[in-house]
């Protein structure tokens, strides 16, 4: 595999592919945990710790597994790993555990995972599944990122917590409710389509 | 080997193996999150209760848990009711404190509450909410004021303030609490609290 | 085309004499009873008010047309001025001036120029402004001041709605008088109060056909008939139904916006479910929901089956079967 392909391979998941604001997969937990950076940020690492693993154990058993039960094992192994990040955040951090709610089990059917499997990691060698699952991950974070900050800094005036916007701000209650999430999503991605438009046509 | 049977043993191999790594898994985290959930309700106990060292659950049932408290050197400290019920949005679980002599709520906190975020969610918030529940009368019904005061030294003993823009949320925590007292009134009519006849255990 | 005899072009071939202009102005004019009634209430804080969405809404309509690439003389064709002028009205009249110019642009931008500007909207532009606004400050939008021809100290107020449903006023006596409700001398939004000013915007829409009868009339009878019931059942707990539509913004909305054009259904009968529907919801909303008012959220929701309901009650063809086999 050259450099080139690794380049590619992983940046293709940031943009041109990526999960939310191209091929706007994963959308529940995007809507639902983006209310403030900190639970979009533990539900984006947590996505990441388990599309790697899974992607890593997918690619390196794929030949084993018989065509007419490979999505039952995906699942079999996504959902081992879900249910270890769960317990780990409920160990080690209880209140964004708690925060998450039914959110980190739900992981299990974020189409996100399930659809690199299907169509990365059970045709592509484990190196470069690896680094598809790596850009997929560091894509979702991203798009978790910036919906969750302009989320949080509009809707609360604080950033990971912190005050940012001065005594004079009000905040817009609406952005950390759902409503707040599928505008600025809405927006988002019709952002995402202007520039992706732009860029085609030169 | 055949198809099915192959297919039975990748299924069965991949399930044996997470399930095993799970089970050890479980078996590293079980005790933290024990912990963790008694570590919230130690917690949520000291706030509404002075000086409560020592928890023995006198009652439990669904949505009711009563527990007393006792100071370091043995001094009955008061009681901590735990209370879980309907809120605007989702289920509210709260602990609030009585007195020594079940007689007066001397304080209460949110443990669990999925209210909508800066309406509801208020009743969280010491300054808006919280405060106005300590030393309210706990031997009858508590009243919701309408409109709220700024002040608790406003309220009368038996009224509870309510929160602008969000009184459905402040009422049903009224709720909970006004129910929960009747349980308990009715188990101190019944001789079940507070059980004396333990005490030199 | 070789200088052809013939003039080729496609439907439409009647051409009414209204203009999108024409029609806007209109309503304009009709708005003016209640706009002023709102200055004589409330005086320099109305002023403010709708200069700020004024100029809010023009500036917001302006840059979306010129990032658009689009003509800017739609900017003076009057549906903006229409949008800042219903989203004002709608406003409590002590709103701070930041907030009403938020709703301003959020009712052109999302509610109008994303879907493609004016008549590809598929809710009203001025409630969407007012609905984000609601929802992004509550406490802000429920805070009301007495009319200053009340004479009232109080710094708060409440609504007739606000009233009836938080405080009984039905049980304790003290619902507003329908006088009060009539001339608008009582508390609200800035241009809801007055009913009779509102009464005569609607007679000049009536009379000049800008607006169709069906959705007022739809309207105020289903919450008529609604409340009545529950009237007629206990009238020591429930307010009457002429109460119901002279308080709050019924008749604002029944006449100025659950008309706009482009999101009321086009078929009569697809008009009549809409007018049915927004009546009930108001009702039930009053009755029985968590708000005292329920207007605006009626409008909206019935504005999303708009298109379901012109795609239901499409008129027949002639000839067309009743029933196609």
């Amino acid at each position: 595999m050259t450099t080139k392909t690794i380049r590619a391979e992983y940046l293709k998941g940031l943009w041109d592919e990526n999960p939310v604001l191209r091929q706007l997969l994963g959308l529940c937990p995007t809507l639902a945990v983006t209310g403030t950076v900190i639970t979009g940020l533990a539900m984006g690492l947590a996505t990441t710790f388990v599309l790697i693993l899974s992607s890593l154990v997918v690619s390196s058993i794929k030949k084993l597994i018989p065509a007419q039960v490979r999505i039952a094992t995906y699942i079999v192994v996504i959902a081992s790993f879900v249910t270890i990040a769960d317990q780990f955040l409920k160990a080690f951090f209880y209140p964004i555990s708690e925060a998450l709610g039914p959110y980190v089990p739900l992981i299990v059917v974020n189409c996100i995972i399930l659809g690199r499997q299907e169509a990365f990691s059970s045709r592509n060698s484990i190196g470069r599944s690896l680094i598809d699952a790596l850009g997929m991950s560091t894509g979702f974070l991203l798009a978790l990122l910036v919906l969750s900050s302009i989320r949080e800094i509009l809707g609360a005036g604080t950033f990971l917590g912190y005050q940012v916007m001065g005594p004079w701000f009000k905040p817009w209650i609406i952005m950390i409710l759902p409503a707040g999430a599928f505008i600025t999503l809405g927006i988002l991605l019709g952002i995402a389509l202007k520039i992706e438009s732009k860029t085609k046509r030169s | 080997m055949s198809l099915s049977s192959r297919m039975i043993l990748v299924l069965t191999t991949v399930g044996l193996i997470s399930g095993g790594f799970l089970a050890g898994v479980a078996k590293l985290t079980k005790e933290r999150i024990a912990l963790n959930i008694q570590a919230e309700i130690e917690e949520a106990i000291k706030i509404v209760v002075d000086d409560a060292e020592v928890s023995t659950v006198l009652y439990e049932e669904e949505d009711l848990v009563i527990y007393r408290e006792m100071e370091d050197d043995g001094q009955l400290a008061g009681y901590a009711i735990q209370a879980t019920g309907v809120g605007f949005q989702d289920k509210i679980t709260l602990m609030f404190g009585l007195d020594e002599t079940l007689t007066k709520i001397t304080g209460l906190t949110i443990i669990d509450q999925k209210e909508t975020p800066g309406l509801g969610a208020k009743i969280t918030g010491w300054d808006a909410f919280l405060q106005f529940w300590e030393d309210r009368d706990a031997t009858g019904l508590l009243i919701l004021r309408k409109p709220p005061v700024r002040t608790p030294s406003e309220l009368l003993a038996t009224e509870i303030n309510s929160i602008t823009a969000a009184t459905i949320s402040s009422r049903k925590v009224l709720e909970i609490v006004n129910l929960s007292l009747e349980k308990v009134r009715g188990l101190i009519a019944e001789g079940k609290i507070p059980s004396e006849e333990h005490d030199d255990h | 085309m070789p200088n052809s005899e013939y003039m080729i072009r496609s439907s439409p071939h009647f051409k009414d004499k209204d203009s999108v202009p024409k029609i806007m102005y209109t309503v304009i004019i009709a708005l003016l009873p209640a706009v002023f009634t709102s200055v004589y209430y409330f005086r320099l804080k109305a002023v403010v008010l709708y200069f700020a969405c004024l100029v809010a809404c023009l500036a917001t309509e302006a840059i979306f047309l010129w990032v658009r690439k689009k003509p800017f003389q739609s900017l003076w064709d009057g549906s903006a001025a229409i949008t800042a002028l219903l989203l004002a009205m709608t406003l409590p009249p002590d709103l701070s001036l930041d907030l009403a110019v938020i709703g301003s642009v959020v009712a052109i931008a999302i509610g109008k120029q994303v879907f493609g500007g004016l008549g590809y909207n598929i809710f009203n532009p001025a409630l969407v402004g007012r609905a984000f606004i609601q929802t992004a400050f509550p406490v802000a939008m429920t805070t009301w001041i007495p009319p200053v021809t009340l004479h009232v100290d109080t710094a708060t107020f409440a609504t007739p709605l606000g009233n009836l449903k938080f405080q009984d006023a039905v049980v304790q006596g003290t619902l507003a008088p329908l006088k009060d409700l009539l001339l608008g001398n009582t508390g609200g939004c800035l241009g809801e109060t007055s009913a009779v000013a509102l009464f005569i915007g609607a007679l000049i829409l009536l009379t000049k056909k800008t607006i169709n009868w069906r959705i007022p009339v739809g309207i105020i009878l289903a919450l008529s008939v609604f409340t009545g019931l529950f009237w007629l059942v206990n009238p020591n707990k429930f307010a009457t139904p002429v109460f119901h539509i002279l308080a709050g913004g019924l008749l604002i909305g029944a006449f100025f916006m659950a008309t706009d054009m482009v999101t009321s259904p086009i078929t009569p009968r697809g008009t009549w479910i809409y007018a049915l529907g927004i009546g009930l919801m108001v009702g039930l909303i009053r009755l029985f929901g968590g708000f005292a008012e329920g207007v605006m959220y009626s409008i909206l929701f019935m504005n999303t089956i708009v298109p379901l309901l012109n795609r239901s009650f499409r008129p027949r063809i002639l000839g067309e079967r009743r029933k196609p086999q």
